[in-house]
């Protein structure tokens, strides 16, 4: 009973049993929901979206927050494109070229506001801005068209029905992050500047390093959900990321992370993407009008923090009984 | 002497200077039609900045600024087409309803103690999502002909009206932070919100206000570019009204509002937008290419924080020796 009882009062045991009871009762009002297809669907749209979900949440965990995430994707993803059209480049190559570049951006965003002390808020609207102009003025809002079929082929078929190949860079990534968070140093520095900057300056940890290493990762993580959607829709689309703000936000809060940082949890993030998921697909499955996916998403944002709030309130009076 | 250190003047001098340089670079700039044209587009940009910066000033953001004013424009529109109102009406509807919007964002803020970031960032989807779905995303073009010839009205030759309606607004707004007990709270409410609150100030009311008033300022900025346009259009502000964001957030940076709250600049959000929107539009005329002139605004921003930390500390310095 121990054990259940300090599951339950983890962060994704709240996410968990919506996943089940909600995806539960999708499946007995419509069926279709649990068919090959349809999972399928799902998979691909949460594969690239978690990655769009982790590329925030490592933010949150060093306490700031990262508006340029769809303009990092954005120039990604047509550099990706980009490179192999126009310089006939093989994909490997392109793609690691483009996550070079969205490392290259999240250093530059990590050390500005390292540097400056300026608001991550503030530099990371500008650099938003900079990604995005940079984007619009290599393409001049043309898609590229010119994606080899392998790469479309990656993006878009299964390895074993109904998993699709787009999966398992999500799931490797995820654990990866995972591993640095909870395993590795660098990831707990991170955390400990998320949690209280100073204390973690004072214990000897460089807040410079920590807070430019997670912008880099966060560059990283939006480059790849750039370059995996390019996979999956066939072309280097310049608006890629112009929609990924709330999306960013949204999974990560539904799955339980504050705001304040410090403390983030990839399992959480990663049922919050899929909720954001599943609530989508029964917007279409229930024919309902998908405008009201904005909505949705909306209420579940303030649902999510309130509920984080009255959590978070509460592990601090009873931390407070035991001190 | 002091006023010469001053951001506003740094702005002053710096849009003389762009002017000069781009009636010189290019025939167009200086013409009638573009000065008028400029005169709009900068009126808009100066409402929005002002919308963002009531805000700003008790440390908090909106950013549902694009929202709630396409969604006050739009029930402007079908107040308008499809209720028949009177102008007026229509008008004074619209503005009470981005209030509305706003204060909804004001209270839930002060009741959850939740950062506004998060709360408007899920109040701007909300609030969009359900202004398209009862639109349909379709547009309101059947306007009174009042509305449309107000958008042209040229006054004093070539300045258009809209751009006099920023600048009262922007008088409104001076009065109200100098001479108002209401403002100075609110200057009170962001520079220490703890002192505030024991000094007998409700801050939670005061951040209500402020968002209200941001909601408001949103409605007149939508207004003015359904004047403009001629027809109230949901996509005026772009997707979740997010094409908003920068131009409210330059205006008051660059006038020297801080972020952190308590110190506002109404002449520098006025002329940070006006700088902002004439480099623009000079870009444009020199055929720089449109599409390297978001990144140029991005780098704009960057610059004005940079210059802005710089600035401060140099001051300090002097100060302190």
């Amino acid at each position: 009973m121990g054990a259940l009882s300090r599951w339950l009062r983890s962060d994704w045991a709240g996410p968990l049993l919506i996943v089940v009871v909600g995806g539960g009762a999708i499946a007995v009002l419509r069926p279709s929901f649990l068919s090959p297809f349809n999972i399928e669907i799902l998979l691909l749209a949460i594969a690239t979206n978690t990655l769009i979900a982790l590329s925030q949440m490592v933010i949150i965990g060093i306490g700031q927050m990262n508006l340029s995430v769809g303009g990092i994707g954005g120039l990604a993803a047509i550099s990706f494109a980009g490179m192999m059209q126009v310089w006939g480049l093989p994909p490997l190559l392109a793609a690691s070229a483009a996550l070079a570049i969205g490392i290259l951006c999240g250093i530059l965003n990590g050390a500005l506001v390292a540097r400056t002390g300026i608001s991550a808020f503030v530099i990371t609207l500008a650099t938003l801005s900079i990604f995005k102009g940079v984007n619009l003025g290599i393409t001049r809002a043309q898609p590229f068209y010119g994606v080899p079929e392998s790469v479309k082929a990656f993006g878009n078929t299964t390895f074993i029905h109904p998993l699709p190949w787009l999966i398992i860079p999500t799931v490797l990534v995820a654990a990866l992050v995972w591993y640095i968070l909870n395993r590795q140093p660098f990831g707990r520095y991170m955390l400990a500047v998320g949690g209280n900057a100073s204390a973690a300056e004072l214990s000897g940890i460089s807040v410079f390093a920590a807070i430019v290493r997670a912008h880099a990762l966060s560059g990283f993580l939006a480059a790849l959900a750039g370059v995996m959607l390019v996979a999956r829709l066939g072309l280097g689309q310049p608006t890629i990321g112009d929609d990924w703000l709330i999306l960013s936000f949204a999974a990560p809060v539904i799955g339980g992370v504050v705001l304040a940082g410090g403390h983030v949890s990839v399992v959480g993030t990663v049922l919050g993407v899929t909720i954001v998921a599943i609530i989508t697909q029964a917007l279409v499955l229930f024919e309902i009008d998908p405008f009201l996916v904005q909505v949705a998403l909306g209420f579940l944002i303030l649902w999510a923090v309130i509920i984080n709030q009255v959590r978070e309130v509460r592990m601090q009076r009873s931390l407070r009984r035991i001190a | 002497m002091r006023f010469f250190f001053t951001n506003e003047f740094g702005l002053l001098a710096l849009i003389a200077l762009f002017a000069l340089l781009f009636s010189f670079a290019t025939p167009g700039f200086a013409s009638p039609f573009n000065l008028f044209t400029l005169g709009r587009t900068m009126s808009i940009d100066i409402v929005i900045g002002f919308s963002m910066m009531v805000v700003i000033v008790t440390g908090g953001l909106n950013l549902a600024v694009g929202a709630i004013g396409v969604s006050s424009a739009m029930t402007c529109g079908w107040l308008l087409e499809h209720v028949g109102a009177p102008l007026p009406l229509a008008i004074l509807g619209a503005i009470a309803f981005g209030a509305f919007l706003g204060a909804i964002n004001g209270v839930l803020i002060a009741k959850t103690g939740l950062h506004s970031f998060i709360i408007t960032l899920a109040t701007m989807s909300i609030f969009f999502g359900a202004m398209i779905y009862l639109t349909h995303a379709q547009a309101f073009r059947v306007l009174t002909p009042e509305f449309s010839h107000f958008g042209k009205l040229k006054l004093f030759g070539n300045v258009s009206a809209l751009l006099f309606l920023a600048a009262a607004v922007g008088a409104l707004l001076s009065v109200l932070y100098r001479f108002t007990p209401l403002g100075r709270q609110m200057l009170a409410a962001g520079a220490k919100a703890a002192a505030a609150e024991l000094s007998g100030i409700r801050v939670g009311r005061t951040y209500m206000i402020c968002h209200a008033l941001s909601g408001a300022l949103a409605a007149v900025a939508a207004m003015m570019v359904v004047a403009r346009n001629g027809a109230a259009i949901p996509s005026m502000a772009g997707q979740l009204g997010q094409d908003w964001l920068l131009p409210a957030f330059l205006g008051p940076v660059l006038g020297g509002t801080l972020l952190i709250g308590g110190r506002v600049s109404v002449l520098g959000a006025f002329l940070g937008s006006a700088l902002v929107t004439m480099l623009t539009n000079g870009l444009l005329q020199l055929r720089v290419g449109e599409f390297w002139i978001q990144a140029a605004l991005g780098i704009v921003l960057l610059i004005a924080v940079l210059l802005d930390l710089a600035r401060r500390s140099f001051l300090g310095q002097r100060a302190l020796g």
